[in-house]
């Protein structure tokens, strides 16, 4: 297969550095793109939910309408095994994940931040303490953590957010590190030093605002991905919210001997949902990522 | 390797074996924490636990030398931790240490067996889209990459029962006891397979493989070995294969393990996974304690045997 | 006059810039001729396409499309093949004014094809050293075992017992001292010169028919490479064997080169015997090889003019090449009867005595 390469003009002016998004690859673009669609339907959806902005009311079960398919009485995404409409338990199953998810992206960006601007430019002893910790959060699998946490205390959904959050630290942590790294080797520190520049801007300004924003920004579309992963599986489990209040993860385990039976309609959908919407995440944060801090190789 | 050479391994190995210790403690310390900082004084009672004759502590809990302080507390249950006691089971009142051994040899084999699965599917694909980095197929195959690891890995597993029951006419759901035709290998490969592919890492392990192979082929040296006709990969062998995959898979084991504890449930597992899970419901501390505890031990081991090969074979490793 | 061992005819080697949408033309129209037993000197400033040559014989072009014209000839005792053979078939070149504007190639055929080539002369036939000897060796590999390697691929001694043998005999001649201990030696524990000098052991030892040498002294400390090249020196005379030696560094050419090819925006600007090209009392020469030999610091120079002397401008951009000649916005020897030429028209290579050819309107017939 024969690769083709155009210079369209003889005279290519000095500095005709294309910007980022017209240089980015049309695959990027568009994992961006999806990703962009996704976020903002979550965001819709979940306004509609807490406002009750629904098609149908999501407990009203109706017998003559039972496991209906997509497009039948109305019901855009059909009904499950208790004729309840589909659409609306999955925009109110958002509500379950939504806030919490903010709230451990919140708690790992602002931890990571600070751990991460400690060890990346203090250094030395704070950074063995730091890399200590990091590593010891990292030594639980999440959801045995989780587990832990629900035996000690109570199923509290923000609880559990929280320890997913303090979970995401070291991720933020090594990252913010790595970028001081990157500026330290490219003398960008010193410099800003040696100008007299206080630490605190130096930090907040230089460091953080020029330079890491991307990656924080990645992080937090990344960390909603995984936040949302946790939720349903925890509702799968039985931990989150309780029948019948819809959640993604529940609604898949109340389908699940319907699937066996061969109806698979009502526990498919919501993994559908949880399939679409956490791909997006991982689209747009490895899309950004490409495209903002640039893939190796790339001419 | 000449002894020369291989003190220095050594003692680098030590200070590996030092830090995981010390990572121990810490994760040590977490649980209790947690545990100590939770309502209803569930310490306490995971302490009466362990003592050896569990009846007779009833209301003498001093008498009987139940430490009243944190440090006391910990220190206790520290000591009874390292002997192997790892207390009583509030719910079946057994032994913990026996269960977890029991369980925890169903997961080893599913957390092992899955990680295997997951190489199987990643590395080819990293190679192939190392090899042949403007491929047409590369970016459909990352596409559905990332497709799959977003997958819910429960409804995977709903998905793959039905294709047994319903193609194969195998009930994978009665594990352990002899299937019509004793192919008991089945009921062990399903969950295997599913945690495999659904575990939600194989698009990070793709990339980042696909990302140290295409680094390292860059290499000058790799460039040196091409000059004179060497093969590549065996150069390119320790710092573009063995060093990456061991680093990816090490890290990823927490995420395996927790993907364990979906998939013993679907597929009614007797794994840690799935007594963790009774365990959290039951509010049964001495079990989900010593599961976290030896999930985080899992971890660290990983980790530390990273560490080895890494340390094995890099030249400048033992100077540090 | 028997053919030369290799001939490089109009190699192009072109990558491309998505960025800019336009070809880097690291190598635009390179002819080279490297004869039996003869060190071929390829000078030039850095950017200026004699590395990538050097990789572009090699089959080892890092990028694409890489080589996308030419014809390159080896013809040794074993051997007489294009290594370029096949080319025209993987690609196809569009032109607009004479300039390649378009390029489709068939790279995973191409390098397929190279390889088959390449296979029987990497090592027997052309073995190749690379500047930064530290890390063009493998890490994590004891430097003697790499030159075993080598030795077993592509001479006779198979066994692992006298490859070893004969690596600590090219050690040996490479003048590193203890070199049954070195041998066990990684490159991490080695200094750069002796790193340089096990890279050049390694590549003798596969005993080639001819050396390339891209910029061998470049990254070691000043010291170090004179005794570098004292040791190349030594070896040519030993071995006689054909080199083509590339470097930036005049002086190391001086010394070592039987022939000079001078390098500018990926062409050859003037070519010569050594004495004539580098003859200090020589008008007949191109702008820009006067210009670096008065820039090299030397007593003579330095008496000449009172002060180093820099060449004006900046390195040239491959993307955007005049009309007419490289070299015309740093010349400092136009006149105003060539201005118009200099500018709208590249002057091609003409003879200006005996074997010596020059690029220039200055010195054209």
């Amino acid at each position: 297969m024969r690769r083709r390469y155009r210079q369209p003009r003889f005279e290519v002016e000095d500095h005709a550095e294309l910007s980022i998004w017209r240089r980015a690859s049309v695959i990027d673009l568009g994992y961006v793109a999806y990703g962009g669609l996704i976020v903002s339907v979550v965001v819709l959806s979940y306004i509609a939910g807490a406002f009750a902005l629904l098609p149908f009311d999501p407990q009203a079960i109706d017998f003559e309408l039972l496991n209906a398919p997509p497009g039948a009485g109305d019901h855009w995404l059909g009904t499950d095994f208790l004729g309840r409409d589909i659409l609306a338990r999955l925009i109110l199953g958002i509500q379950a994940y939504f806030l919490p998810g903010l709230l451990a992206v919140v708690i790992a960006l602002a931890g990571g931040t600070a751990f991460g601007l400690v060890a990346g430019y203090r250094g030395g002893r704070a950074d063995t303490v730091v890399t200590y910790f990091a590593n010891l959060i990292d030594s639980f699998p999440r959801l045995v953590l989780i587990l832990l946490v629900i035996a000690a205390f109570k199923p509290d959904i923000y609880y559990i957010m929280v320890v997913v959050g303090i979970t995401g630290v070291p991720t933020v942590a090594s990252l913010i590190k790595g970028k001081i790294q990157f500026l330290r080797e490219k003398n960008f520190i010193e410099a800003a030093q040696a100008l007299g520049l206080p630490t605190r801007t130096i930090l907040l300004k230089h460091i953080l605002w020029y330079n890491c924003r991307a990656l924080l920004i990645i992080q937090a579309t990344l960390g909603m991905g995984e936040a949302i992963l946790i939720e349903t599986s925890l509702s799968y489990l039985g931990f989150g919210v309780q029948e019948p209040t819809p959640s993604w993860g529940n609604m898949v385990q109340a389908g699940a001997n319907y699937f066996l039976q061969g109806n698979f309609w009502p526990s498919t959908a919501p993994a559908l949902a949880i399939l679409f919407t956490i791909l997006g995440f991982h689209l747009l944060g490895d899309g950004l990522n490409n495209i903002l801090e640039g893939k190796r190789g790339r001419q | 390797m000449k002894l020369a050479a291989a003190l220095p391994i050594a003692r680098t190995l030590g200070r590996e074996l030092v830090l995981t210790a010390l990572l121990l403690l810490g994760v040590s310390a977490v649980v209790f924490g947690i545990l100590y900082l939770a309502p209803g004084d569930p310490f306490s009672a995971l302490l009466e636990g362990q003592m050896p004759d569990a009846q007779a502590i009833a209301g003498l809990r001093e008498a009987m030398g139940v430490p009243q302080t944190w440090y006391g507390q910990y220190w206790a249950w520290l000591s009874n931790l390292v002997t192997g006691n790892f207390g009583t089971s509030v719910r079946t009142g057994l032994p913990v240490g026996q269960e977890l051994l029991r369980v925890g040899i169903n997961t080893l084999i599913l957390t092992l067996g899955s990680m295997l699965v997951t190489l199987l599917i990643a590395v080819p694909i990293a190679l192939g889209a190392a090899a042949r980095r403007r491929s047409p197929v590369n970016a459909p195959l990352t596409l559905a990459a990332y497709v799959v690891s977003a997958l819910p890995v429960f409804w995977l597993g709903y998905v793959a029962i039905y294709i047994f029951i319903h193609y194969f006419n195998i009930f994978p759901l009665a594990f352990g006891g002899a299937g019509s035709d004793g192919k008991v290998w089945i009921y062990y490969l399903l969950p295997i397979l599913v945690l495999g592919v659904g575990n939600g890492t194989l698009a990070e392990i793709i990339r980042y493989l696909r990302e140290e192979i295409g680094r390292v082929l860059a290499e000058d040296y790799i460039r040196t070995a091409r000059a004179k006709g060497a093969k590549v990969w065996r150069h390119a062998f320790k710092e573009g294969f063995l060093i990456p995959v061991t680093e990816i898979v090490a890290s990823k084991i927490p995420f395996i393990l927790g993907g364990a504890v979906i998939v013993e449930q679907v597929f009614n597992w007797p794994g840690m996974g799935r007594l963790a899970w009774q365990a959290a419901q039951d509010r049964d501390f001495p079990v989900i304690m010593g599961i976290a505890l030896v999930a985080a031990a899992f971890v660290r081991l990983g980790s530390l045997l990273q560490r080895v090969v890494f340390t094995a074979v890099n030249p400048r490793a033992s100077q540090e | 006059m028997s053919a030369p061992l290799l001939s490089i005819e109009d190699l192009r080697t072109y990558f491309y810039s998505r960025a800019k949408r336009a070809f880097i033309r690291s190598v635009d129209g390179v002819n080279l001729e490297v004869n039996r037993g003869e060190t071929l000197g390829v000078v030039g400033e850095s950017g200026s396409g004699k590395s990538i040559t050097a990789l572009s014989v090699m089959g080892l072009v890092p990028a694409e499309p890489g080589v996308v014209t030419g014809r390159i000839r080896l013809k040794t005792d074993r051997i007489d093949k294009n290594l370029l053979d096949d080319l025209d078939n993987h690609v196809e070149l569009g032109r607009r004014r004479g300039r390649i504007m378009e390029v489709a190639k068939n790279e995973t055929a191409w390098r397929e094809n190279v390889e088959r080539i390449m296979a029987s002369v990497r090592g027997p036939e052309i073995a190749m050293i690379f500047q930064n000897p530290k890390s063009a060796l493998n890490p994590y590999s004891p430097v003697g075992r790499q030159i075993s390697e080598s030795i077993r691929l592509h001479t006779n001694y198979r066994g692992k017992a006298e490859a070893r043998e004969r690596a600590l005999y090219w050690l040996e001649r490479v003048k590193i001292d203890s070199p049954g201990l070195r041998y066990d030696n990684y490159p991490y524990g080695l200094s750069g010169g002796m790193c340089q000098r096990a890279m050049i052991a390694m590549a003798l030892s596969s005993e080639p028919a001819l050396l390339i040498a891209d910029e061998p002294t470049t990254g070691l400390d000043a010291t170090i490479q004179a005794r570098i090249v004292d040791l190349l020196a030594e070896l040519k005379r030993e071995l006689g064997i054909t080199t083509l030696l590339i470097s930036h560094d005049i002086g190391v050419i001086q010394r070592l080169a039987d022939r000079i090819s001078v390098m500018y925006g990926g062409t050859v600007v003037e070519s010569g015997p050594a004495r004539d090209v580098l003859a200090p009392d020589n008008d007949i020469r191109h702008p820009y090889t006067a210009a670096l030999l008065a820039s090299k610091p030397s007593a003579r120079n330095i008496a000449a003019k009172g002060r180093l002397q820099a060449i004006e401008g900046e390195v040239l951009d491959t993307v955007n090449l005049p009309a007419g000649c490289r070299f015309y916005g740093r010349c400092n020897k136009v006149t105003d009867a060539i201005r118009a030429q200099c500018a709208g028209e590249e002057p091609k290579l003409s003879e200006v005595a005996p074997g010596h050819r020059v690029r220039c309107w200055l010195h054209a017939k």
